[in-house]
């Protein structure tokens, strides 16, 4: 098959050809997508029966679910906006159907009376809502344009590596640790495993299409997950320790604050904080990850570290490494005299 | 090892989800692990009534040993209006009427719970989070608890009643990533120790007749959809839609809706409705069909999505239903539709496209290949319970 649907232009699916694949499948959705609207636009459903199975469709669909937005919400509204005073008449009954054509005779200029003023609530509720999802809409693509870009991992083939100088020491910081620790950005989990191997209970979190994706089979607890949104649905005070790397220098100031604002909420009162991070000489270096040139930020110095902690209540300290291109934070909270580490 | 499942319904009669992956899940343990395997549930077979229908005792089912106990309760009528009270807002609701949902909702099963307390399984796991012997019976017991949810996006799952439930799990076995993403947006579970497993595909039993000879159609081309046909599931949307696409382009296709009815669709010249028929017709039916549509939007895995796939047929399915249409992206083997107008172009090109047919139908096999073969995934699953046995139960870690 796979020869034939290249050969007719539709793709393959041989390993190889994954990138392929993806891209004919794009094509062909794209496609569906296109033809969907031109026969919208053609307006060959009566709008009433397009109402109906609008509605008919929307029926059982989760409300609010992950992946929809406020103008496919409002759809079900819409579908739902107005309210026939004409009711079925059909029974199964000898004689139903005349009752019922009867009594809503009788009933009609009542009850148009009524849904008639429903309708209109309705249709303005909706027509307001439509004029929202309009205005913000535009102000989303206002915003867009203004917005920084997203947060990028970094991969740092010399860092990012079991023999690197500072994993001993992340090691050492973890021996005998009793509650979880996350790794983030994780890869393909080198660092989890290595962790498990020295009887830490590690999972890991990388927010990369694909990275954990070879691993998934795997016996380690490896997730493709936003970095940000992992840590906002974490327990506050559950995690033993968190160690970031290569989620910090693609970072944006605000979302560098967040990040160790949710990592510092996550973890247990006595919980520790490890952050792996390049030197700005390193990311200014020619060697530098291509990350360098393409993000709006840098890394932070060294020394900027310990102004960061006190605003976060937090103090440790900041190892540097031995070529001057990246350092290791080690950070706990700051607690009173009085409370248990 | 010992592990217990508690799942408020059990055995080969029960058309449920999460209560037939309870039983897939058990039995494979004991056949391919030899695992010893217990089962705490009810003589239930009915989810609302909850009646007690099967006796009460001890009996083996497939190398499982089931437990079955009296409900002191099922659902009560006074469900009905507390559901509608508390399903407009459900993150908001207290306490107090979250509570009485799930003892309203039941089965209320105290029996079950006094013998949970005295078993003597490493590991208990609980299948699915929505009623009370899961909720109840995470209090029960001290060894490592793993939480099945097989949650939908549905407003009990918002309910304040379930959050120690969540909270409490020592492990947590999603489905797919889409149901992992669902429950971590409501629930802030994302550092409890967790896998997502699925089901694995059972054999293709063959019975060797043609799908168009079984429905009485003949060669006509047909689209296929298998499984309970409820209003719920999408039955009725499906042949809505299918009758208008008909309507709108005349020919030989057809619609066989394949699976206990729930719900009365009138049959005619294109859908046919065949009941519950044998795992040999079905297999025959989905391979001969050339496309099987999965149109329900409450899917927390969707077994019959695989089983198409693995016989290389193509799958669409309901766009707001992020499982199926996970599987469907990940794997690339399906599509899916949104609206009627999406169903319309969807089929549309699927009859017109075989090798397009073709193309998704291999994707989706070989997706299901690499996930969803059982010894592979039962394997991990063992391991999996293995190391939460070895973690140890939560409340004996939290001292540390």
């Amino acid at each position: 098959m796979t020869e034939e649907a290249r050969g007719a232009g539709t793709g393959g699916t041989t390993t190889g050809d994954e990138e392929a694949d993806r891209s004919y499948l794009a094509r062909v959705r794209a496609e569906i997508d296109d033809e969907v609207r031109r026969r919208r636009a053609s307006g060959d459903l009566p709008p009433q029966m397009e109402s109906e199975l609008e509605q008919l469709f929307l029926q059982h669909a989760p409300l609010g679910s992950t992946r929809q937005e406020l103008h496919e919400v409002l759809r079900l509204v819409d579908a739902a906006a107005f309210i026939d005073p004409v009711v079925p008449v059909a029974s199964s009954r000898p004689g139903g159907t005349a009752i019922k054509k009867g009594v809503r005779s009788l009933n009609f200029w009542y009850l148009r009376f009524i849904t008639h003023q429903v309708s209109k609530f309705t249709t303005a509720t909706s027509r307001s809502l439509h004029i929202l999802d309009q205005q913000l809409s535009e102000l989303a693509a206002k915003i867009e344009a203004l917005e920084v870009p997203p947060s990028v991992v970094v991969d740092v083939d010399w860092a990012h590596r079991t023999d690197a100088w500072w994993v001993p020491a992340v090691v050492g910081e973890l021996e005998g640790i009793r509650r979880r620790v996350l790794h983030a950005a994780c890869g393909d989990g080198w660092l989890v495993q290595l962790l498990a191997a020295t009887g830490v209970d590690s999972y890991g979190v990388d927010p990369r299409p694909g990275r954990v994706a070879g691993q998934e089979l795997g016996d380690l607890d490896l997730r493709e997950e936003s970095v940000l949104g992992h840590l906002d649905a974490v327990e506050p005070g559950a995690l033993g320790a968190v160690v970031l790397t290569g989620v910090m220098e693609g970072s944006g100031h605000g979302e560098r604050r967040r990040l160790l604002e949710r990592a510092t909420m996550a973890l247990a009162p006595d919980g520790v904080l490890l952050v792996h991070c390049l030197t700005p000489a390193a990311w200014e270096a020619t060697d530098a990850p291509a990350e360098a040139d393409i993000v709006q930020a840098r890394p932070y110095r060294p020394t900027t570290w310990p102004h960061l902690l006190g605003e976060m209540a937090m103090s440790g300290e900041v190892i540097a490494g031995p070529l001057g291109r990246d350092y290791l934070v080690v950070a706990r909270r700051d607690l009173p005299p009085s409370a248990p580490r | 090892m010992k592990v217990a499942f508690v799942t408020p319904r059990y055995g080969p009669e029960i058309m449920g989800g999460a209560e037939t992956a309870a039983r897939q899940l058990a039995e494979h343990l004991v056949a391919e692990c030899g695992w010893e395997v217990e089962i705490f549930t009810t003589g239930a077979i009915d989810h609302i009534t909850w009646d007690d229908v099967l006796a009460p005792g001890d009996s083996v089912l497939n190398g499982v040993t089931v437990h079955r106990f009296r409900s002191a309760s099922g659902r009560v009528p006074e469900f009905y209006a507390l559901d509608g009270r508390l399903r407009t807002a459900p993150a908001q609701a207290s306490k107090d009427d979250a509570r009485r949902w799930l003892e309203c909702n039941g089965p209320v099963t105290l029996d079950l719970l006094d013998a949970l307390r005295g078993s003597d399984a490493d590991v208990v796991a609980f299948y699915p989070y929505l009623y009370y012997p899961t909720v109840a019976g995470m209090d029960a017991v001290s060894v490592p608890r793993v939480l099945h949810p097989a949650a939908h996006d549905e407003p009990a799952l918002y309910l304040p009643v379930f959050a120690p439930t969540y909270a409490e799990a020592d492990a947590i076995c999603y489905h797919t990533a889409a149901e992992r993403r669902l429950v971590q947006r409501i629930h802030p579970v994302a550092q409890v120790p967790q896998i997502v497993l699925g089901l694995g595909v059972g054999e293709v039993t063959e019975g060797g007749r043609a799908g168009g000879e079984i429905l009485g159609i003949g060669d006509r081309p047909y689209v296929v959809s298998v499984g309970r046909v409820d209003e719920h599931k999408g039955s009725a949307m499906l042949a809505r839609f299918f009758r208008l696409y008909k309507e709108r382009h005349p020919g030989p296709l057809a619609l066989a809706l394949v699976g206990p009815v729930a719900v009365a669709i009138p049959e005619d010249d294109d859908v046919v409705v065949t009941g519950v028929v044998s795992e040999a017709d079905k297999w025959d039916l989905v391979r001969d069909a050339l496309v099987a549509v999965s149109p329900s939007a409450l899917e927390s895995f969707s077994l019959v999505v695989l089983e198409a796939w693995e016989q290389s047929v193509p799958v669409v399915v309901n766009a707001t239903c992020d499982p199926t249409r996970e599987h469907c992206e990940r794997s690339g083997g399906g599509l899916w539709f949104g609206s009627f107008r999406e169903f319309e172009v969807v089929l549309d090109r699927l009859c017109a496209d075989a090798s397009l047919r073709r193309f998704l139908g291999e994707r989706g096999h070989n997706y299901v290949e690499k996930y969803y073969q059982w010894p592979a995934l039962i394997a991990r699953y063992a391991e999996f319970l293995t190391n939460v046995c070895q973690r140890g139960p939560r409340w004996a870690r939290a001292g540390s």
